[in-house]
């Protein structure tokens, strides 16, 4: 018996719709994270990111 | 906090903070090396597409030689703009960008040099093969097995040096262009290899692992997923960096970035089998790459309105700021071919476009469009940064955008009704319900006139091209004597995370806590572990997709009269492989009554298990071959090879005179029978007297041509190899047919 007829026998077919189900649950919670009230700030200064690259760090992290 | 100083170089030693501070340079030498070979294989590459676009304008243009014709060149054309053209471009903004954007050198000099001179050599590994005929005929992995190796290893000291620097940065967030390079180094990875499993059978030639329907599924896996991965995604990271800089502000929404990245790492993968519509791929592997061609529209359009709302308040410069027209177009480009990518995914549109022009205007749009306008503008950015003068000439640059800019719209609406007329002459009907243009030849000579202004748009766009090389040359050569190499100062990352702004005390409950999603920001810092989570990304979702094919028997029913090649016959369909015929024959009739009635029965799964590689082709610049056995005598083919005039008097074909002078390498088959042999073709006693077989059926059709009244010393030559191939096709399940006949009666 070859490995194409134990698994042509096994009825994964259900697999593919539960990984769309686990892709989409992990995509709303990216969503989630990403829109977080909490990270307002962070996201602001992410995005300032490439306009001050060719500075010294300014962000705090000098202690 | 110390206040911003410009370059430190300038700045006065400042005791207290510079005891902190790293002093460091960026290496932007290796950024002006990829951005000259990005110039220079735009040019080689653009050059070539013209010739291949007079080509089929006038066959003329072919030559006459066997390393000139269309189906050679035309390789060379894809993987030059491709690989060489974009790549560079990619590899140029990489550079200049992951190190600002990171705060730090790269990880290594040495390595950035090997990506560089391995890249190149590469290149010219790959302009020195494809015009001989060595190729794997898998669209744009056509290159052959050494090649394959040395891309491999280059592409791993690529990888390790980016992910070195990601290691030794001094920026705590890594920025979202990043997340876009990082998830193209490790996706081009996964694909090339998976998708170029092949056995040696010599230097230069090798067969694919897999065979037929699954040789298909990974093929087309990869090939849209290099669209994807090489021509989206690492140029989608760079808009995210140099639009911001070149319209002086931040991107429109960062959150909106975010989204965009992983709604495309997670769709992305799926979309592939919407290039096998109707096809002998199973039909629910073409319905998901549909669904999730549709679903990516969103975050694709997500991304193009980002990007050019990046330029609120900054709109009044667009119209005298060149650099900020040519993201502007680039960026709308995206837009329209990522509208039209899920359109032509859409099964029933699919069916009339499949096979035509208009895939190759869409390609067009996309790689002139969106990669070549948004290569330009940022390397117009760059230009006075990188070489530290003035660009040499700004109205150059206005020159440039507008010729190019017309040359697009030339070239893709010339293309566009070429595929449209193309798609539904082939499918018209006459009142008498008989196929209105039962010629082939009528529906490709109906396109000539396109194909001219094609030429034009194509002429137009490569002066646009010439006028970018000369401007950067012109500037280049008003650089200072030695460039200054500003010392950048930052301050290293400390073990342990401290928050940039105050996080409040801490959650409390379990719920509490998961809802701050604190714990989410810990992930994303560790590089290691979103690299990680994004090959999972695409990981499972391809393993999903694909293996189903492999591993469930019913997917490709197989059928008992369908028999592998003959040593002669798979000698033949090495030559058709060399020649590049599969770029504008498919073998893969579709079920629709048009086709059947044009081109016979309709292509089944259990036909090509043998097809090691499939050989299904993406295009019809020249009728379907799958049903092409018994249709002409030998001598027709002998003629028609020779030149294609003779027999169809406008045909577009290159002549392949050459195969009435070639010899047949018998000695050569054997090999190539022992590796299909263990790739689990059952070739029977051929395992041991191939050449002796091969030369047995040579005789025989040597004998066939002579009868038929045609040259009498063909036997040992090429042209026998291919006639062999190609009366073979379609043979064997007209076997079936025939004998289930015999037993109904």
């Amino acid at each position: 018996m070859k490995l194409s007829d134990i698994m042509g026998h096994a009825g994964l077919s259900m697999y593919a719709q539960v990984a769309l189900v686990l892709f989409l649950a992990v995509f709303i919670a990216v969503i989630i994270r990403t829109w977080a009230p909490s990270r307002r700030r962070e996201m602001q200064d992410a995005a300032m990111i490439p306009l001050n690259d060719e500075l010294p760090a300014s962000r705090g992290q000098e202690s | 906090m110390p206040s911003p100083t410009g370059h430190a170089a300038a700045a006065p030693p400042r005791a207290s903070i510079g005891a902190l501070l790293d002093r460091f340079s960026y290496d932007d030498d290796i950024v002006r090396k990829f951005l000259f070979a990005t110039v220079l294989w735009g040019v080689v590459g653009m050059l070539v597409g013209i010739v291949i676009a007079l080509q089929l304008a006038n066959p003329v243009f072919n030559f006459n030689t066997s390393w000139l014709s269309f189906g050679r060149l035309r390789p060379l054309h894809t993987n030059a703009v491709i690989f060489a053209f974009a790549g560079n471009a990619f590899f140029t903004g990489c550079y200049y960008s992951t190190q600002r954007l990171l705060k730090a050198r790269m990880f290594s000099d040495g390595l950035s040099r090997f990506h560089f001179w391995g890249w190149q050599a590469i290149i010219v590994s790959a302009a020195l093969t494809l015009p001989f005929g060595f190729t794997q005929a898998k669209e744009y992995a056509e290159l052959e097995w050494p090649i394959d190796i040395a891309i491999a290893v280059v592409w791993v000291g690529f990888a390790v040096n980016f992910f070195g620097t990601i290691a030794k940065r001094r920026e705590r967030h890594i920025y979202v262009a990043i997340w876009f390079y990082l998830a193209s180094i490790v996706t081009v990875a996964i694909l090339h290899i998976f998708n170029n499993l092949s056995i040696p059978a010599g230097a230069f030639k090798s067969y694919s692992i897999y065979a037929g329907v699954q040789d298909a599924f990974m093929q087309w896996w990869y090939g849209h997923n290099a669209v994807a991965f090489f021509l989206t995604t690492p140029f989608l990271g760079l808009m995210y960096y140099f639009m911001p800089k070149a319209a002086e502000g931040p991107v429109f929404s960062y959150k909106l970035s975010i989204l965009h990245f992983w709604s495309l790492v997670f769709m992305y993968i799926w979309a592939g089998p919407h290039h096998l519509h109707y096809t002998a791929l199973p039909e629910w592997a073409s319905t998901v790459g549909m669904l999730f061609s549709v679903m990516l529209w969103a975050p694709s359009w997500g991304g193009m309105i980002n990007g050019l709302l990046t330029l609120r308040g900054a709109w009044h410069k667009v119209s005298t700021d060149p650099i900020l027209k040519f993201f502007v177009v680039g960026i709308t480009a995206y837009g329209m071919s990522t509208f039209e990518g899920p359109m032509l995914s859409i099964k029933s549109v699919n069916a009339l476009t499949h096979y035509t022009d208009w895939i190759i205007a869409h390609v067009h749009t996309g790689a002139l469009g969106w990669n070549g306008f948004i290569t330009f503008g940022m390397i117009y950015w760059l230009l006075p940064r990188l070489f530290q003068t003035e660009i040499f000439s700004k109205k150059a640059m206005e020159v440039h955008f507008w010729i190019g800019s017309i040359g697009i719209v030339l070239y893709v609406v010339a293309i566009y009704s070429a595929g449209v007329t193309q798609g539904l002459m082939w499918r018209a009907f006459d009142e008498t319900g008989r196929l209105a243009y039962p010629d082939f030849i009528e529906t490709v000579l109906k396109l000539m006139p396109m194909y001219w202004l094609r030429v034009v748009g194509g002429t137009l766009y490569f002066v646009g091209m010439l006028i970018f090389g000369w401007n950067i040359l012109m500037t280049w050569a008003r650089r200072p004597k030695t460039y200054a190499v500003p010392v950048i100062e930052a301050a290293p990352l400390q073990g342990a995370y401290v928050p940039a702004h105050d996080e409040g005390p801490a959650p409390v409950g379990l719920w509490a806590r998961f809802a701050a999603v604190r714990w989410h920001r810990r992930w994303e810092r560790a590089p290691l572990l979103f690299t990680v989570l994004t090959v999972l990304a695409v990981v499972v979702a391809s393993l999903f997709e694909i293996i189903p094919t492999f591993l469930i028997k019913s997917n490709v029913p197989t059928i008992a009269s369908v028999k592998p090649y003959t040593p002669l016959e798979l000698a033949g369909r090495d030559i058709y492989i060399a020649e590049g015929c599969f770029n504008c024959h498919s073998q893969m009739i579709r079920p629709f009554r048009y086709e059947t009635e044009r081109f016979g029965e309709y292509s089944k799964p259990g036909e090509s298990v043998y097809d090691h590689p499939f050989l299904w082709g993406s295009r019809r610049l020249g009728p379907d071959l799958a049903r092409e056995g018994g249709k002409y005598p030998d001598l027709w083919h002998v003629r028609h090879f020779e030149n294609p005039r003779n027999v169809i008097a406008k045909s577009i074909m290159p002549a392949y005179s050459h195969f009435l002078r070639a010899d047949i390498n018998f000695e050569q088959i054997q090999r190539r029978v022992d590796v299909m042999v263990m790739l689990g073709v059952p070739y029977g006693d051929a395992v041991t007297r191939a050449p002796q077989l091969a030369r047995e059926q040579a005789r025989r059709i040597g004998a066939a041509i002579a009868e038929q009244g045609g040259p009498k010393d063909l036997e040992g030559k090429q042209i026998v190899a291919i006639i062999a191939y190609m009366q073979r096709l379609g043979q064997d399940i007209k076997a079936t047919a025939t004998a289930s006949a015999a037993g109904g009666n």
